[in-house]
């Protein structure tokens, strides 16, 4: 193993460690703001992690991943909650979510394993930004409209809660 | 080693998920379950880049997760409209 894949491998047990913790908290924290600012450390965890996977090929998307997810949609989460007062969390007392997260995880993982465990290997091609474009609006045009469509909903929306309506 | 970084990313992706069905189903806030939800889209994005890797796909991840998360963004605000709502007429955040 070269020193670079050494690197790679270091960089993704570390940020996976800040992952699962993050999670672990976001779940645990008896305050739902501390769980929001939790998300965003999950966030730019999960995209170091789809760099580090593969850095020519997925680079782009962890970027947009950090502008999109950890910039916008964290950022709205964590200012919306200080609106609310007292959003301290009851302990939840539910018997059956351990075991049935548990279970759930093992099924899952076992399914994957046994699906994708012998598939042959091939390496993702190098992405720049103008293929990418090209894809999206040759490709995928009829889903872009409905994100637009989707995202204007969301400035309507932000607008009618800033003014209370 | 790119494959097994990959293998890694989908146990990792796995274990989110598992943490992500706990605080969805142990939690009564709804902005906790909300959160969880995130955590579970996190896995789901986290798993599709990790298995992409493996099988050669290039762009297919990108825009599929392009798509998701700004749909993610759509359905966060949504969802928080809908507990200030339930939140001035109930009074609390928790579920029944």
């Amino acid at each position: 193993m070269s020193l670079t894949s050494d690197f790679q491998l270091g960089i993704f047990a570390f940020f996976s460690v800040v992952a699962m913790a993050s999670a672990i908290f976001i779940v645990r924290a008896r305050n739902v703001f501390y769980s929001a600012i939790a998300l965003a450390f999950l966030g730019v965890s999960v995209a170091i992690l789809i760099a580090d996977i593969s850095p020519e090929a997925y680079s782009i998307y962890s970027a947009f991943h950090l502008l999109l997810y950890v910039g916008a949609t964290v950022v709205f989460l964590s200012i919306s909650l200080v609106m609310f007062k007292g959003i301290d969390v009851k302990e939840g007392r539910i018997p059956w979510s351990g075991p049935l997260s548990v279970i759930a995880t093992a099924v899952i993982f076992i399914v994957i394993l046994v699906t994708v465990g012998n598939l042959p290997s091939i390496s993702p091609k190098t992405v720049d930004l103008q293929s990418l474009a090209v894809e999206i609006l040759q490709g995928y045009w009829f889903p872009a409209i409905i994100l637009v469509i989707g995202l204007l909903t969301t400035v309507i929306e932000a607008i009618s809660l800033a003014r209370r309506e | 080693m790119k494959v097994l970084v990959s293998y890694f990313g989908v146990t990792l992706a796995v274990i989110l998920l598992g943490i992500g069905i706990f605080g969805l189903t142990n939690s009564k806030n709804v902005i906790r379950i909300l959160l969880s939800s995130e955590v579970i889209l996190n896995a789901s994005i986290l798993f599709v880049f990790s298995l992409s890797s493996v099988l050669g796909r290039t762009y297919l991840p990108i825009v599929f997760s392009i798509f998701a998360v700004g749909m993610a963004l759509t359905e966060v605000v949504v969802a928080f409209a809908a507990i200030i709502l339930y939140f001035r007429q109930k009074g609390s955040l928790e579920v029944d």
